[in-house]
């Protein structure tokens, strides 16, 4: 045996022991109410074999992305001029900062009773939520980067608007990509719990959304099994997604070193 | 001051003004001070006056901490004097121009662009490159760069330059904007000694030796190598420290175009030997202490 497999063994030999462990206890205790590993396999598999989950992540996703394009389309130009203008900043940055300990949930009620029981409902909650750390990192970003450099543009003439373009959009770049990860996962998080509570508002997962499927599976057909696939699902799209966005900043910044 | 003592002082400007042949910058009694009056105030620069002719290559020595970057700062418009007045073309300097560029000591180049990028910085996004097309634009930055010894590197970011090639690169980018006035902050420090000298000579033909005094920029350098004032130098400003003052203004008389003739000159020696008298104390003592 290698050296390289023999540490890969290791490494798994704890997971493997718990999923050991786990299968037997939930063989034993034989009740619907204790998820098995096999069982969730086979859930996941009729899951994505009858299309719906794929279809209830589609739907989530959707949703995220609309309302994360609304929290980016706001913040970062606020951030920005928050983060370029002592004046600004004193003027908003009370208002950011008294609702940003108001959790997206907490908005809920107002979400549903003015918007529904649909999309633009979880919508509105993914866009409040995602907004916060993309606006907070943004004027960080903004204020963080070097007066020599602001002063070099100074001294080369550049106007008020092409300083904003060329020095503290792309200065503040890398901040505002560790927002935007920050945002999405907050995005993610709050579409699953938005969907839940939607979907009991709904009654009956009319609204669909991998949070409403979850709810369907805990309300109504009590299948931990699925519960759990969901979860695990939940948990790999987030990962997919950081991933996708810290490609996409590394083809943006080519000039921060890895 | 009174108001009467204000305005008398003003009178008495004038007057020195009629008097004085146009001057492209002036500084006229500067001071800076940091700090709050009276508690703790550092004095960074003391009583600073000299005017700048047209075409002039004027290089300021000093011990560090003798305020030579102050004074800079103050010429760029970065600074605001706590007292005295700084003018360019006889109008008081308000604030940063284009007409006056400045390579700092730190280089200040933006990370996020390439080298070409930052050499073309400033033709692109500010007032340099107005009435240039773009291809234009290329051929300035192409040619700068190669004036640098930087062709082949056009494409890397800063952060893949050593410090002389970043230096190279904050060269580029002010000779590339052709300013009027040229504001340099130690601008061949981190060089090695080959392309220090390569880059004085350099320096010297974009600045115009070879032309008429009338159609030569103007510049203020910033050294604490005493050789390379005196070579680049129509005048030499030695400063002192702690509080910086103007201590003497030295005449370099050397025949133009320099080269390494120059530096084999007698002349030249003794003109390094003078400064280094000059300043020679107080660069001991900065050691010691």
């Amino acid at each position: 045996m290698s050296d390289g497999t023999g540490r890969i063994a290791r490494g798994l030999a704890l997971p493997v022991a718990l999923l050991v462990v786990w299968q037997a206890w939930g063989v034993a205790s034989a009740s619907p109410r204790t998820p098995v590993p096999t069982h969730i396999v086979r859930a996941a598999i009729d899951l994505i074999g009858s299309g719906d989950l794929p279809l209830a992540i589609a739907q989530s996703l959707g949703r995220v992305f609309a309302g994360f394009a609304v929290a980016a389309v706001i913040a970062i130009p606020l951030g920005l001029a928050m983060g370029a203008s002592r004046a600004v900043e004193r003027n908003v940055d009370p208002v950011v900062e008294s609702f940003r300990p108001i959790a997206a949930i907490a908005i809920l009620p107002l979400a549903i009773l003015w918007l529904g029981t649909g999309t633009p409902a979880a919508v509105l909650i993914v866009a409040y939520a995602a907004f916060f750390p993309i606006v907070v990192n943004t004027v960080a970003g903004a204020k963080r980067i070097s007066p020599t450099l602001l002063r070099a543009a100074a001294t080369m003439g550049l106007s008020r608007f092409a300083t904003m373009r060329t020095v503290i959009v792309p200065g503040a770049l890398p901040a505002i990509g560790v927002g935007l990860r920050i945002g999405m996962g907050v995005a993610w998080t709050a579409i699953v719990a938005a969907e839940l509570a939607v979907g009991a508002k709904a009654g009956g997962g009319g609204s669909g959304g991998i949070g409403a499927m979850m709810f369907i599976f805990y309300a109504y057909s009590i299948e931990l099994n699925r519960i759990v696939v969901c979860m695990i699902a939940v948990g790999l799209v987030a990962l997919v997604l950081d991933r996708g966005l810290r490609a996409m900043m590394r083809r943006l910044m080519p000039w921060s070193a890895p | 001051m009174s108001a009467a003592a204000s305005a008398r002082g003003d009178a008495q400007r004038r007057i020195d003004e009629q008097h004085t042949s146009s001057a492209k910058l002036r500084l006229q009694h500067i001071a800076k001070r940091f700090g709050v009056q009276g508690v703790a105030q550092t004095v960074a620069v003391e009583d600073f006056t000299l005017d700048v002719a047209p075409g002039e290559f004027l290089v300021i020595v000093g011990p560090s901490g003798c305020g030579k970057t102050t004074i800079l700062n103050v010429l760029a418009g970065l600074e605001q004097p706590s007292a005295g007045r700084a003018l360019i073309d006889e109008r008081p300097i308000a604030g940063p121009g284009p007409e006056r560029g400045v390579m700092f000591q730190d280089y200040a180049l933006f990370p996020w662009q390439t080298v070409w990028g930052n050499v073309e910085f400033g033709l692109r996004h500010g007032p340099a490159g107005d009435g240039l097309d773009a291809a234009a634009r290329s051929d300035r930055a192409r040619s700068t760069i190669e004036l640098v010894g930087l062709t082949g590197s056009e494409q890397k970011y800063p952060h893949q330059l050593s410090g002389g090639m970043r230096q190279r690169v904050a060269l580029a980018r002010l000779i590339a904007n052709e300013p009027q006035v040229l504001l340099m902050d130690e601008p061949l420090a981190a060089l090695d000694a080959q392309t220090r000298l390569i880059l004085q000579d350099e320096l010297l033909r974009i600045w115009g030796q070879d032309r008429s005094a009338a159609e030569r920029r103007t510049v203020v350098f910033i050294t604490h190598a005493i050789d390379e004032a005196v070579f680049l130098a129509d005048r030499v400003a030695v400063m002192t420290a702690h509080p910086g003052r103007l201590k003497a203004i030295i005449d370099v008389a050397l025949p133009r175009p320099r080269n390494d003739a120059t530096r084999a000159d007698p002349q030249f020696q003794a003109l390094c030997q003078h400064i280094w008298s000059l300043i020679r104390d107080e660069a001991y003592r900065a050691t010691v202490a």
